[in-house]
């Protein structure tokens, strides 16, 4: 085989092989007799025609297609040079849309699409009950019985999150971490890069001070100490030696675990069917499907059912894949703004097309010499494409620029509970899409135009017609602005909606006063603070502290301050209600100092506040919110009610604790501004039940109001270390950084959604711009004679509005119609806003319109000014 | 010119390569030298046209079923030759057997008579 570069020296081969034939032709004929010049001619006519000689030679070659395919490209090239304006807006309009489309695909891939990075990860399902319409994790006890009884999984393993303080050189750290059973890390195939995992042993009560660290860890903490197996670290205060080391991809499910401690349940662990926290995690055995794993499960759960009526009454079982749980909230927003980019980029190409049908129009008349000296139909058509795909790789490489720019933009700066979208970047899959997107786009693009052109009827092309604008020509045209419009309508009723309901997010009241307050967590150890008299007392010595620093006004303790995310949900059941699980209502709890609601200032809305007398040596008291007294007491002063919850009496599980209602406070946004409100209730931290402090894990968040000053971090670190040594204070921060925290996410995608439909904006009024200046550009001798009759300007300049507002309109009417389709799906992520809003629908009408009337104008401004006497004499 | 033009048939499709392979046989020769070769043995009927000659001998070539060089002629002057490869002569036997078989059925075709005789 050989290569177009030889092409060239091939070439001149040929000729001169041909050169030889003619020249031993001739000299035959001389030795025959003839003389030079006859025979001279003679040979040339026996020859026939050299170059078609050549020609038709070459073809044998095989290169033929190249050859044309490089002749093209260059002319496409040189095209592009020729008529700078319309390259660099066609590039540039392009390169939006492809830039767009691969960055926002890139985080798609990085987030969704690529698999987890464990071994085999569809084989591996994550197991949780499934309790009326809540899907909760899983008890200890039914874990255990799970795995004794099941036989659908190879590895079948738990964990639940916990965070913990590490000694360091420097200041303590918290640090995020699981406690695994020693199955965890067979169930996700991955090796430690050092050392080994637990071993079963070490799974079991009285062995487990071992650690797994995260290579994270290790490089950032421990200096990347090669001999680290076997080295001991202090966490939360006790001594656990290193085993081993997992490779930094290692975060099974996405919660940035450090480090891994054994579970090691006890035997009365073991029989805790009443709290629910264990993440469980199985891989399907080979030639297990999930449909026959989830039916295996659905008859241990009958079975538990039965067995611990209690606890597990109504209580099922249920499997899905890990990355269906892990990454199914992302998936709605990821696709829509997929979506999003990719109207964009449909909205682009027509704008380009309609760019390629104007130039189409100027280039008749060279088409149609290419035609006339030979040129097929065929040929025409993929001399056009060529030249659009031209085009369409330089948009491309401008827009893999720009995508690489916008993705980096996005990883470092996009809200950091979207799980993995750190680790975006472009790489040879986004690249490859780009490609892709980039060829579809110029055909898309070049298509219509290539065919109008290449079935050109010769003699109409040279009859040069400049009076009379062709009909179908301008109906493709305006199709393809009917469609922008529809499209851009669609996108910004999509971002109109999300804005009106960050809007209305933003008046929410949170329930409580949230300036000036500063938050900060502190989590004792079990060492040192198992007594829960000691945990208490050492938090309300914190809080006392916090209370007299200079500037602070109160000083409070809460389990779970509002917007930090998490929380305990607890079932409480209402005096008088049979005692069983059907009268369970779920309900938010929060164990709190006394000055929390004052400090917080949660409007009291009836009864009274906490005081210090409320102990255990009192009655027990509760306070809750306004929800949970309108779900257990419709309609009654809850004042003075009770309910069961949270621990038994001395007689056992049947034996209930009452708690009695002494104060109503108004709802607060607990979950995020934008989430649901749910029942709640708030205990003393006082009377908390004696397991309380094991729940909490003896972490609280420290709340202070401040008079306004600077936040006193130092200090509170100060306090928090000279009372309770070697236990850090995290994620200090104040409410108000707090709140924008939790919205961080709604707000990215809004901000993202906006900005495409502002480009979409943008483009589609460039193409109502572009189509009416080419009417009147072409018409203009139709409006001279207007006028030259007696046609007045605004008359003229009318007709021209006229066109840009039918197609406006008719672009508006189909978009309305895709909007109220399409932006039904986005109702997960609209708060207090439906999504066929009319507001929202009328406003975003409104601004298109006033664009698209703009856009008009121009052109009709200068229809209105031709000249009849100029118009008329022009061709 | 005219009578011999008269004269001139064109050659079946597919024939041109079986000439240009059985002219090779006789040793390598440049494309002027084939095409004098074929007249010459046809007896001045069979003529090959250079815009059927040169492509064939290309298409032959890239089938490698003749090789090519560059020569000096006697008369010193730089001409391409070509030359029969191993595959080449392969190709020729098949393709003189099947055109003998393709002369015979049409031979046959052409006089019945003698075909049923000779059943």
């Amino acid at each position: 085989m050989k290569f177009p570069w030889h092409r060239d020296r091939k070439q001149e081969e040929l000729q001169q092989e041909l050169q030889s034939h003619l020249h031993m032709a001739t000299s035959d004929r001389i030795e025959r007799g003839e003389s030079a010049e006859r025979a001279q001619q003679a040979a040339r006519r026996e020859f026939g025609n050299a170059a078609l000689v050549e020609q038709v030679t070459r073809d044998q070659w095989g290169w033929r297609w190249l050859n044309e395919f490089l002749q093209d490209l260059r002319y496409g090239v040189r095209l592009l040079r020729k008529n700078p304006a319309f390259s660099v807006v066609a590039i540039l309009t392009l390169a939006l849309g492809i830039g767009a489309n691969t960055a926002i695909f890139s985080v798609v891939n990085s987030v969704l699409l690529k698999p987890l990075a464990i071994e085999d990860p569809a084989r591996v399902m994550f197991l949780r009950e499934q309790w009326r319409d809540l899907f909760p994790s899983v008890s200890i006890a039914n874990f255990a019985d799970v795995q004794r009884q099941s036989t659908s999984f190879a590895n079948l393993s738990a964990s639940n999150n916990a965070s913990f303080n590490l000694a360091t050189q420097q200041a303590p750290e918290r640090v995020d971490g699981e406690l695994a059973t020693a199955d965890y890390f067979a169930t996700f195939g991955v090796q430690p890069i050092i050392g080994r995992v637990f071993t079963s042993e070490e799974d079991k009560p009285g062995h487990e001070q071992v650690v797994i660290i995260s290579e994270r860890l290790w490089r950032a903490r421990l200096r990347a100490d090669s001999a680290i197996v076997g080295r001991p670290l202090r966490i939360n205060g006790m001594r656990y030696t290193v085993v081993g080391v997992m490779p930094k991809t290692f975060d099974p499910l996405l919660n940035n675990s450090d480090l891994w401690i054994p579970e090691a349940f006890t035997t009365r662990q073991l029989a805790e069917r009443d709290n629910h926290y264990l993440n469980v995690m199985g891989r399907l055995k080979a030639g297990v499907s999930l449909a026959q794993a989830q039916t295996e499960l659905d008859v241990i759960a009958l079975r538990l059912q039965k067995e611990y009526p209690i606890d597990d009454e109504g209580r099922g079982l249920s499997i899905a894949p890990l990355s269906t749980v892990l990454l199914g909230d992302q998936r709605l927003a990821l696709w829509t703004m997929l979506a999003a980019v990719g109207f964009v980029l449909l909205i682009a190409c027509a704008n380009i097309a309609n760019l390629q049908l104007v130039r189409s129009r100027n280039r008749q008349k060279e088409i149609a010499v290419r035609a006339a000296i030979g040129a097929s139909p065929q040929r025409i058509l993929r001399q056009l494409l060529t030249e659009n795909v031209v085009l369409g790789v330089a948009s491309g490489l401008v827009g893999v620029l720009l995508a690489f720019w916008s993705v980096s933009l996005i990883a470092t700066k996009g809200p950091a509970e979207v799980p993995r979208l750190s680790e975006s970047h472009i790489d040879a899959t986004a690249l490859a899409f780009a490609c892709g997107v980039t060829l579809f786009a110029s055909l898309l693009f070049g298509l219509a135009p290539a065919l109008r052109s290449a079935s050109i009827q010769l003699t109409q092309a040279f009859k040069e017609s400049a009076g009379t604008s062709s009909g179908s020509r301008d109906l493709v045209r305006s199709v393809l602005v009917v469609a922008e419009v529809a499209l851009a309508l669609i996108l910004m009723a999509g971002a109109g909606l999300l804005v009106r309901s960050a809007l209305l997010v933003s008046h929410l009241d949170p329930g409580f006063n949230t300036s000036n307050l500063v938050v900060g967590r502190v989590g004792l150890p079990e060492v040192g603070y198992h007594d829960p008299i000691v945990a208490g007392h050492t938090f309300e010595r914190i809080i006392t502290a916090a209370a007299d620093l200079p500037g602070v006004q109160s000083a409070a303790a809460v389990s779970r301050a509002p917007l930090a995310g998490g929380g305990s949900s607890n079932g409480i059941i209402a005096e008088g209600k049979p005692f069983d699980p059907a009268s369970i209502v779920n309900a938010q709890l929060q164990i709190i100092s006394p000055t929390y609601i004052s400090t917080a200032q949660i409007p009291l809305q009836a009864g009274r506040d906490f005081l210090a007398q409320d102990t255990r040596d009192t009655t027990l008291v509760t306070i809750v919110n306004e929800t949970l007294a309108r779900a257990m007491w419709p309609g009654q002063n809850p004042i003075g009610k009770r309910f069961a919850c949270c621990e038994s009496g001395p007689k056992g599980r049947m034996d209930p604790v009452w708690h009695e209602v002494v104060g109503v406070v108004a709802d607060v946004r607990a979950w995020g501004l934008d989430q649901q409100i749910q029942p709640q209730f708030y205990l003393p931290m006082a009377q908390m039940p004696p397991s309380g402090w094991d729940w909490i894990g003896r972490t609280m968040d420290v709340v202070v109001r401040t008079q306004g000053g600077a936040t006193p971090v130092n200090a509170l670190r100060a306090i928090v270390a000279s009372i309770a040594p070697g236990v850090p204070i995290y994620r200090v921060s104040t409410m108000q950084q707090k709140i924008s925290g939790t919205l961080e996410r709604s707000h990215f995608d809004t901000f993202l959604l906006a900005i495409f439909a502002g480009t979409a904006l943008l483009l589609s009024s460039v193409g109502i711009y572009g189509v009416l200046s080419y009417t009147v550009a072409q018409r203009t001798r139709d409006i001279g004679i207007r006028m030259a009759l007696g046609a007045s300007q605004p008359q003229v300049m009318r007709d021209v509005l006229k066109d840009g507002v039918r197609l406006t309109s008719l672009g508006l009417v189909f978009g309305l119609a895709g909007a109220l389709a399409g932006t039904r799906v986005l109702s997960s992520l609209l708060y207090g806003v439906r999504p066929s809003d009319a507001i929202t629908f009328f406003t975003v009408s409104i601004i298109l319109t006033a664009v698209a009337f703009m856009a008009s104008y121009l052109p009709a401004r200068r229809a209105m000014r031709v000249d009849p006497i100029v118009a008329l004499r022009y061709e | 010119m005219a009578p011999r033009y008269q004269n001139r048939i064109e050659l079946l499709q597919g024939t041109l390569d079986l000439l240009i392979l059985q002219t090779l046989q006789w040793g390598p020769q440049h494309g002027y030298g084939i095409s004098q070769h074929i007249r010459a043995n046809s007896g001045e009927i069979l003529q090959v046209d250079t815009g059927s000659l040169y492509p064939a001998l290309h298409r032959l070539e890239r089938q490698k079923w003749i090789s090519a060089d560059w020569k000096l002629s006697e008369n010193k002057q730089r001409v391409r030759v070509y030359r029969l490869t191993a595959t080449g002569k392969r190709q020729l036997l098949s393709e003189r057997s099947r055109w003998e078989q393709l002369s015979d059925a049409i031979a046959g075709v052409l006089s019945p008579a003698k075909r049923e005789g000779q059943a």
